[in-house]
C-alpha cells in the first residue's frame, strides 16, 4: 500500500484519512511518542503492533482526540486536531472501539446504538431505531436489541459497541485492543466483525496483540517501538522478513506463546 | 402527663406539620439542585471555580447550622436587608448547609463512574453537559441514592432549628403547648412522632427503589 506518490506533500495532505507528522507526547517525565509520522489512505486497514509501553495505544487516543499531541500536527479526516478551536469537529464522525467495552450499562443494546443517533444527530427516535437496528443487524445481533450490557457475554457486549460506532456511519473505526478484555473463545467472534469490516471497505486503525488478525487482515502493519514508528510494511514483510532486530525480537516473543 | 391537651391543641401541630412539612420540602428540592450544580463544578475542574466550590463546601460544613441561620436572618437586618422573612432565611441556611454535604455525595457518585464513559460518549459527539445528565448521572443513581435519602432525612429534621429565628414549624408549636399546659412530655413526644412520621415513609420508599433498581 506504500505507493510511490509523485508528489508526496502536496497530494497525501489531500487524499489521506489521516497525516500525523511529528508528533510528541509525554505524560509527566515519561516521552510516550517521540516524533511520529504515519499517514492512512481511504480504505486502508492499518494495525498498530509492539510491545506494551510502546505508545501506540496514546497514538491511536490521539487520532481520536482522546489525547493530545504535545507537538507536531495530526490531521484526520480533514480535521487538524492540532488546532484546539477546530479539534472538536472530529467528534461524531469517527468510530472507537474500547478495550473495555464502554458501553452504556443503563441502557440497552439499541438505547446505546441509538443515543447519539437522538442528541447528536438529532433523528427521529423511529429514524434512530431503524439504524440502530440496522447496526446491530450488522455485528450479527439483532435480537440482542432489548438485552443490558451486563446481561451479553464479553463478544457481545464489544460487538455492540462496533455497532453503536458503525451507527454514526464513520468515516473512520478505531480499535483500541478490542479483544485484550475477552476470554480466548469469545476473540474470534470479535475479529470476524472487524474482518467483515475491512472487507467492506472501512478505513480501520487498530492496536492489538492478534498477530493473526494483522496477519489475515492488515493491507499495513506498524510496528512501534520506543514511542516511534521502528517498522512498517505490509503483514507479509513484517511477519515474513522483518527488518529489524527489535521487530524480530517481539515477534518471536509474542508468536511463540 | 396529659394526653387529653394534645388534641384540645391539635391546631397548633397541624399548623407547625405544615411549616415543617413546606420548608422540608422546598428545601430538598433547592439543596439537591445546588448540591448537584456544585458536585458538576467541583468534578469539572474548571480552575477557578472548582476551588470557589471547595470553599463553599469547607465554609458551609465546617459551621453549625444554628450559626449559619441565625447570621443570615438577623445578618440581613443588620445589612438593612429587613424584608427578609423568617422562611426565606431558614431555607436560604438549610439549602446551602444542606447543599453542601449533598454536593460531596453527588461527587463520590460521579467519580465511581468510569472515565470510559466520558471518553466514549466524547468520541460519539456528545457535548459535556448532554454526557453528564444522559450517561453520567444516570449511573450514579445506586451509589448516589441510600446518602442522599440520609441527608434528606437529616435535612428534615434540622428544620427544627427554623424555631430559633421564629420560623412557624413542629418544634416552636410544640413548645407553645409546652407553654400553654406545663406538661412537657406528651408534646414532646407528639413532635417526635410527627417528624418521625414524616422520615420513616421515605426511608422505605428508598429500600423499595433500590431492590428495584438492582436486577439492571
Amino acid at each position: 500500500m506504500t505507493a510511490i506518490d509523485p508528489e508526496p506533500e502536496a497530494r497525501t495532505a489531500v487524499t489521506a484519512r489521516i497525516a500525523l507528522s511529528g508528533v510528541h507526547k509525554r505524560f509527566g517525565d515519561l516521552e510516550v511518542l517521540k516524533g511520529v509520522d504515519i499517514e492512512v489512505q481511504p480504505g486502508e486497514v492499518v494495525v498498530l503492533i509492539g510491545a506494551s509501553g510502546s505508545g501506540k495505544s496514546t497514538l491511536l487516543r490521539i487520532m481520536c482526540d482522546l489525547e493530545r499531541a504535545d507537538r507536531g500536527e495530526v490531521w484526520v479526516n480533514e480535521v487538524p486536531l492540532h488546532d484546539r478551536k477546530r479539534a472538536p469537529e472530529i467528534f461524531g464522525h469517527v468510530g472507537m472501539v474500547f478495550q473495555q467495552f464502554n458501553l452504556f450499562p443503563h441502557k440497552t443494546a439499541l438505547g446505546n446504538v441509538t443515543l447519539a443517533l437522538l442528541k447528536v444527530r438529532r433523528l427521529s427516535r423511529k429514524d434512530a431505531e431503524e439504524r440502530g437496528r440496522t447496526a446491530l443487524a450488522r455485528v450479527g445481533l439483532a435480537e440482542k436489541a432489548d438485552s443490558y450490557p451486563a446481561q451479553l457475554s464479553g463478544g457481545q457486549q464489544q460487538r455492540v459497541a462496533i455497532a453503536r460506532a458503525l451507527a454514526m456511519d464513520p468515516a473512520i473505526m478505531f480499535f483500541d485492543e478490542p479483544t485484550s478484555a475477552l476470554d480466548p473463545e469469545l476473540v474470534g467472534e470479535v475479529t470476524g466483525v472487524m474482518r467483515t469490516l475491512a472487507e467492506e471497505g472501512m478505513t480501520m486503525v487498530v492496536v492489538t496483540h492478534e498477530m493473526r488478525f494483522a496477519h489475515d487482515t492488515a493491507d499495513r502493519v506498524v510496528f512501534m517501538d520506543g514511542g516511534i514508528v521502528l517498522e512498517q510494511g505490509t503483514p507479509e514483510q513484517v511477519f515474513g522478513n522483518p527488518a529489524e532486530a527489535r521487530t524480530q525480537q517481539f515477534l518471536h516473543r509474542v508468536l511463540e506463546t | 402527663m396529659n394526653w387529653s391537651t394534645i388534641w384540645s391543641n391539635h391546631g397548633l401541630f397541624t399548623s407547625g406539620l405544615e411549616g415543617t412539612v413546606e420548608l422540608a420540602a422546598t428545601a430538598v428540592v433547592t439543596g439537591t439542585v445546588v448540591g448537584l450544580l456544585v458536585a458538576a463544578v467541583r468534578t469539572s475542574r474548571v480552575p477557578v471555580l472548582a476551588q470557589l466550590g471547595r470553599l463553599y463546601l469547607e465554609v458551609f460544613r465546617g459551621t453549625p447550622l444554628l450559626v449559619q441561620m441565625l447570621f443570615i436572618y438577623f445578618g440581613a437586618a443588620y445589612q438593612g436587608i429587613s424584608n427578609i422573612t423568617v422562611y426565606e432565611a431558614a431555607l436560604i441556611a438549610l439549602t446551602l448547609y444542606e447543599g453542601a454535604y449533598m454536593a460531596e455525595i453527588f461527587r463520590a457518585g460521579i467519580e465511581a463512574v468510569p472515565r470510559g464513559q466520558w471518553e466514549a460518549s466524547r468520541v460519539l459527539g456528545l457535548g459535556p453537559v448532554q454526557t453528564f445528565t444522559t450517561v453520567i448521572l444516570p449511573q450514579t443513581r445506586t451509589i448516589v441514592l441510600p446518602p442522599l435519602v440520609g441527608q434528606y432525612l437529616s435535612l428534615i429534621k434540622d428544620t427544627s432549628i427554623a424555631v430559633v429565628i421564629g420560623y412557624v414549624e413542629l418544634m416552636r408549636q410544640g413548645q407553645a403547648v409546652i407553654d400553654r399546659t406545663s406538661d412537657p412530655v406528651a408534646p414532646y413526644l407528639t413532635v417526635a412522632a410527627l417528624y418521625f412520621i414524616i422520615c420513616f415513609p421515605l426511608s422505605l420508599a428508598v429500600r423499595r427503589m433500590e431492590r428495584k433498581a438492582a436486577p439492571a
